[in-house]
């Protein structure tokens, strides 16, 4: 039981500050040897910079890296590999046109004169295949293999250097059940092999079976470590929250609850991205789909809007069936706040004005020629509309915050006609005052009598802006609240698996 | 990030007029190494009539370069629209009626096959550089096949001998021809939909398709409008050679990318403008120009032009962050601080 | 159902359409059969088909190289030109001429390594400057205008040469090469590093790879390809005009593209270079028969280039519509998750 107890790796008083906020305060986090431990928080709470940390890709501001006992320095990937340290990461990094061997010794094959022993090799991993009784061969060609396979092969890599200590972030994001049942079954092999895990997931109740034990962050503090024995689900929830926040509800109520309903959408389903979903958006009702990343809700707005395809059901706009494509959808007065502003939102070399534009030829040009003074107009206006700063419409968007980078993507929109405006996950690495002011403008736009479809997966968000709330979970609708009855606890426990479709219906 | 910096409106006028800065300091160093030869009127009219070719073609080119893509046929079309039109003369006689058939066969031969390239790169995920650099291959061979590999000289055409050979000014038409396809493609980008939809897509693709623009058809009328320019300058081409030839403007394309590139219209899309494209027209113009003048032998302009494309570039490269220069860079930034 | 390797199919169309195509010509032609015929064809498919080598190489760490037939005339010229006005050995001669084509291919690695500049542009542009290298040695007249004059050497000539069964040199040395090749790119450690370079650069560096390294390796290759291609070209004419090697380079990188190797990189072998070449060379022979002229052979290689980059986008393009379905469908079986 010592032996059990003992520990391999040990981080003290880690301290990361970003722009004077501590993204860590001070965490402690230690891993026992062959243990899975948990690492659970919500967005932003400072998983992802730990886990960078002690992966060499950020340098810490303060404290100790222990391994063994004896103190480390992890500076950079290498270092962190060399310690042990290996990643699963959830974008593959191998090599897509070579074998299964030649990816596993990458960098470290077994050669003489540079002439590699082909046959050395393949032995070597056939032997660790064997060992662990994965469904691989070793003269597979990684990109013929499915993404649990292409997994395996990463965590043989990791095995074959030695490391004792792997990380898995999000692993079971885009495997099927079955797949993921395989990988449980991986991870206890390894951990009775000694290996220790570092375990992130949304999806609680998988941490809760496989997790020996779990560390909570919130708001870059550790507010508490937990034995197996003592997890109870709520209770994991209420500090993953934080208790003072979890009273407050949603509050608000639709003014006119009789008003009409602007979108509807009946049994609309993508095989394999989501099922059968029905809802309606009433004309200044801000409806929120929330629900962990994968569960289909950015799926179901872009078929809304026409960028993505459907297999079956229909759409309805103002009661009449609507068959969209974008053209169509901008003509209609829909507009899309895309999930990741980046790539799909906005043309970052160009000035803010030209991007609001973007959306507005048909108001601010003649017979194929900009009216200049027009253009301006419209660049002053969404400036004024979404309080951009600086309030300057020339400057190029590229140089934004990217709070006020949002603030443009909304000024695309805002300065049209809107009836229906589709939301997907608007704050992401906003800061907070920028966020405050982005909430103020949907709700400007919901009591303008805008229909509001907006995808969220910060549940104070939610809370904040919701009229009513669809929790979705693996492409279907799982339960609705409407406003001021749902928690946050409800909605937690509700998306990551904890409350079963039956019980919710 | 560098690209803030380049944004900046005060760094972005500074970066265009160190292009500006540059020539004027070439354009001193010629006259004074050239005894002011350089300088004289004759000369700059020279070094105008020299560049109006690479001018219009790269009028064209640019839409294509702006959408992050490349076309290497503005040489193949610039030689079949010459060959149409040489030999439609040379079959049906100069007569005005000919003449307008010629004009239309030729200069819509190049817009067939900018539309030609325009529906396969806005369809499919191919580089532009490798389809154009084979389609240039296949533009001479049909020229070949049309030609007979054969000069075709072309004689009695008034249009084309009054383009070849009148002066307004002192100054040959042509030149003008350019001025007024700068004009057109300044219009076309800084004053039109379809102009902002080029800087739109060349920028952001996605983003663009989901403001509802059709990237495709953006992207379909570019490489048409660079076609088109490819076979006006065949026809320009032409008129100032009273011939063509099967081989007619073979090489250009290098020119066009040359001045393009040097100009600081990035590779990548969505950044640069036609006023600097023309920029780095005359900057490689100029250069030329003054090494004809203090006698350098013509062999050395290639490996010139090839230096300067590689700098160019590397430049534009270096401003990118991660990069072996860029590193570098920054290294000895921090040394000096 | 496993998916077929893009490399794959492409190598199954190359070799059916060879197979064709050559069975086309026979059945046509009484002369393609010949075993003159069929060395001469062998040799001047070698000489594409080194510099190919070369570029194929560069083409799987996920680049390109325009400039190997320039790289190859700038050899060849370097030792015209050493040749007629100093008084070198041959030894020296052949030495200088490689070192032209190592430093030719360590100048395009640093540009495009170093220097960051995009592979086709980049070479694209060195091989003006080796052009323009190419035309300052070339031979000249006592009037300062470019002539060519024949190396009357036996040793030079005697490379042009062929064994007794009538098969040239040239070929021999392309088939070795091609072989010892295909050995290092599949059996060593820098082979197995340059696939995974172009397949995927970052993890590739991840594992302690160094991109500067593995690019100045593929272009010093190619450029000493260049240069062997460049001392048979020697042998074959017995002059070196400036023109030389022009050609190659956009026919090797078809022959590549054709046999399987891709712009994205990590795909292609020297297997597959080899059926392009042939197949290159096969129509070209066999159109010659038909009376075809250059320019006709151009527009209908040109042509299959074409369809070759359309092919392989809408084969991606489809290949991954079809993965995407198929993972969707299997999600929508089994149920995600739980």
């Amino acid at each position: 039981m010592s032996e059990k107890n003992e520990l391999l790796f040990e981080m003290k008083n880690i301290e990361k500050i970003f722009a004077h906020v501590h993204a860590l305060d001070h965490v402690n986090f230690d891993v026992r040897k062959g243990e899975v431990h948990a690492l659970l928080g919500e967005n932003g709470a400072g998983k992802s910079t730990l886990i960078k940390i002690l992966t060499g890709v950020y340098s810490k501001d303060g404290g100790q890296i222990f391994m063994n006992g004896e103190e480390i320095e992890i500076n950079s990937r290498e270092d962190a590999s060399e310690a042990g340290i290996a990643v699963i990461f959830q974008e593959l990094s191998l090599v897509p046109t070579l074998t299964v061997y030649q990816n596993i010794l990458l960098g470290k094959e077994i050669s003489k004169f540079g002439i590699v022993s082909d046959k050395a090799e393949k032995a070597q991993i056939q032997e660790l295949i064997d060992r662990y009784g994965f469904p691989l061969k070793t003269t597979d060609v990684v990109e013929t293999l499915s993404v649990a396979q292409k997994q395996m092969v990463e965590i043989l890599k990791a095995l074959a250097t030695d490391s004792r200590l792997i990380i898995m972030d999000e692993p079971t994001a885009s495997l099927s059940s079955r797949e993921s049942e395989l990988l449980y079954k991986i991870i206890n092999q390894l951990r009775d092999r000694g290996v220790s895990i570092i375990y992130i997931s949304h999806r609680l109740e998988e941490v809760f079976n496989l997790s020996d034990r779990i560390t909570i962050l919130r708001d870059g503090k550790n507010v508490g470590v937990i034995e197996k024995e003592d997890i109870v689900p709520s209770e994991v929830v209420k500090m993953m929250i934080g208790k003072e926040l979890s009273e407050s509800t949603a509050s608000r109520e639709l003014s006119t609850s009789d008003a009409e309903t602007a979108l509807e959408v009946r049994n609309l389903t993508h095989i394999g991205y989501y099922n059968d979903v029905s809802f309606e958006v009433k004309k200044g009702e801000v409806l929120v789909l929330t629900g962990l990343v994968g569960s289909g809700r950015t799926e179901v707005v872009r078929s809304i809007y026409g960028a993505d395809p459907y297999d079956s059901g229909e759409i309805l706009l103002n009661g009449q069936v609507y068959k969209p494509t974008v053209k169509r959808s901008v003509a209609n007065g829909f507009g899309l706040i895309p999930e990741d502003r980046r790539t799909q939102g906005f043309s970052p070399l160009l000035s803010v004005t030209k991007n609001v534009s973007l959306t507005s030829y048909d108001k601010i040009a003649k017979g194929g020629f900009v009216n200049a003074k027009d253009e301006d107009d419209l660049g002053e206006k969404a400036v004024h509309l979404t309080d951009l700063r600086p309030a300057n419409p020339n400057v190029q968007v590229g140089d934004l915050s990217g709070g006020n980078q949002q603030k443009a993507v909304l000024g695309k929109w805002l300065t049209r006609d809107l009836k229906v405006i589709l939301i997907d996950e608007p704050t992401v690495g906003i800061d907070i005052g920028a966020k405050d002011e982005i909430y103020n403008i949907i709700e400007e736009l919901a009591s303008q009598g805008v229909a509001v479809l907006m995808v969220s997966s910060d549940i104070a968000e939610v809370l904040r802006v919701a009229h009513r709330i669809i929790v979705m979970r693996e492409g279907r609708i799982i339960k609705e609240f409407n406003h001021g009855v749902a928690t946050q606890e409800d909605i937690l426990l509700t998306s990551s698996g904890f409350v079963s479709e039956e019980e919710a219906a | 990030m560098t690209a803030m910096k380049k944004s900046n409106p005060v760094m972005k006028a500074l970066t265009s007029s160190s292009r500006i800065i540059v020539l004027i300091a070439l354009v001193l160093i010629f006259s004074l190494a050239t005894k002011g030869v350089f300088f004289s009127y004759k000369n700059l009219v020279n070094i105008l009539y020299s560049v109006s070719l690479i001018g219009i073609m790269v009028c064209g080119a640019s839409f294509a370069v702006l959408l992050g893509g490349i076309d290497r046929t503005v040489s193949g079309n610039a030689a079949l629209s010459g060959a149409i039109i040489a030999m439609t003369i040379l079959n049906r006689g100069a007569t005005g009626g000919n003449v307008a058939l010629a004009l239309i066969l030729g200069l819509g031969g190049g817009a067939l096959s900018g539309l030609i390239h325009g529906l396969i790169l806005s369809r499919f995920n191919i580089p532009a550089f490798l389809l154009t650099l084979a389609t240039n291959e296949i533009l001479y061979g049909l020229v070949q096949m049309v030609t007979g590999n054969l000069l075709i000289y072309i004689k009695g055409c008034t249009l084309m001998d009054y383009i070849g050979q009148v002066r307004w000014l002192g100054i040959p038409i042509p030149v003008f021809i350019m001025l007024v396809c700068i004009l057109f493609a300044y219009i076309v980008l800084n004053h039109t939909v379809y102009g902002r939809q080029v800087y739109a897509v060349g920028g952001n693709r996605e983003a663009s398709e989901l403001s509802g623009i059709p990237t495709r058809r953006v992207i379909l009328i570019a490489y048409i409008i660079s076609g088109f320019m490819g076979a006006l300058a065949g026809f320009v081409l032409s008129s100032m050679n009273q011939q063509a030839s099967a081989s007619q403007a073979n090489g250009y394309e290098n020119n066009v990318l040359a001045a393009i590139v040097v100009g600081g219209v990035s590779m990548r899309g969505g950044s640069g403008s036609i006023q600097n494209a023309i920029l780095g027209v005359f900057l490689i113009g100029v250069i030329e120009n003054g090494m004809n003048l203090m006698g350098v032998p013509s062999i050395y302009k290639d490996m010139v032009k090839g230096i300067i494309i590689i700098v160019a570039v590397a430049m534009d490269m270096a401003n990118q962050p991660g990069t072996p220069l860029n590193n570098l860079k920054r290294r000895l930034k921090t040394k000096q601080a | 159902m496993k998916q077929m390797r893009q490399e794959t199919v492409r190598r199954i169309i190359s070799l059916v359409l060879l197979v064709v195509l050559t069975g086309f010509f026979i059945a046509t032609t009484d002369t393609f059969l010949s075993w003159a015929n069929i060395t001469s064809m062998l040799r001047e498919a070698a000489f594409v088909g080194i510099i190919a080598i070369g570029v194929t190489t560069c083409i799987i760490t996920g680049g390109n190289n325009l400039s190997g037939g320039l790289t190859m005339g700038m050899c060849c010229m370097v030792f015209a030109h050493l040749y007629k006005y100093t008084g070198m050995s041959l030894i020296m001669l052949v030495l200088i001429s490689l070192l032209a084509g190592l430093a030719a291919g360590a100048f395009n690695g640093f540009v495009v390594a170093i220097l960051q500049v995009p592979d086709f542009v980049a070479t694209l542009s060195t091989g003006m400057i080796f052009q323009g290298i190419t035309y300052v040695l070339a031979i000249r007249n006592q009037y300062g205008s470019i002539t060519s004059e024949m190396i009357k050497n036996q040793t030079v000539a005697s490379w042009g040469g062929k064994l007794p069964n009538g098969i040239y040199y040239v070929t021999i040395a392309w088939i070795v090469m091609s072989l010892i090749m295909q050995f290092f790119l599949k059996k060593t450690k820098t082979g197995t590093y340059i696939y995974a370079m172009g397949a995927n650069r970052k993890s590739a560096e991840y594992s302690g790879i160094s991109y500067v390294k593995i690019k100045m390796i593929a272009f010093i290759i190619a450029g000493f390809c260049s240069f062997v291609g460049a001392m048979f070209i020697l042998g074959r004419n017995g002059t070196c005009d400036v023109t030389t090697g022009a050609a190659y380079s956009l026919q090797a990188i078809s022959a590549a593209v054709i046999g399987g190797a891709a712009f994205s990189g990590g795909r292609g072998d020297m297997i597959g270079t080899f059926i392009g070449v042939m197949f290159l060379q096969v129509l070209r022979n066999g159109v010659l028969k038909f009376n075809m002229t250059t320019a006709q052979q151009a527009v209908i290689s040109g042509i299959i280039i074409v369809l070759m980059l359309v092919f392989d986008a809408y084969y991606n393009e489809f290949m991954q519509k079809r993965t995407t379905r198929a993972a969707a469908i299997a999600r929508e079986k089994e149920g995600k998750g739980k």
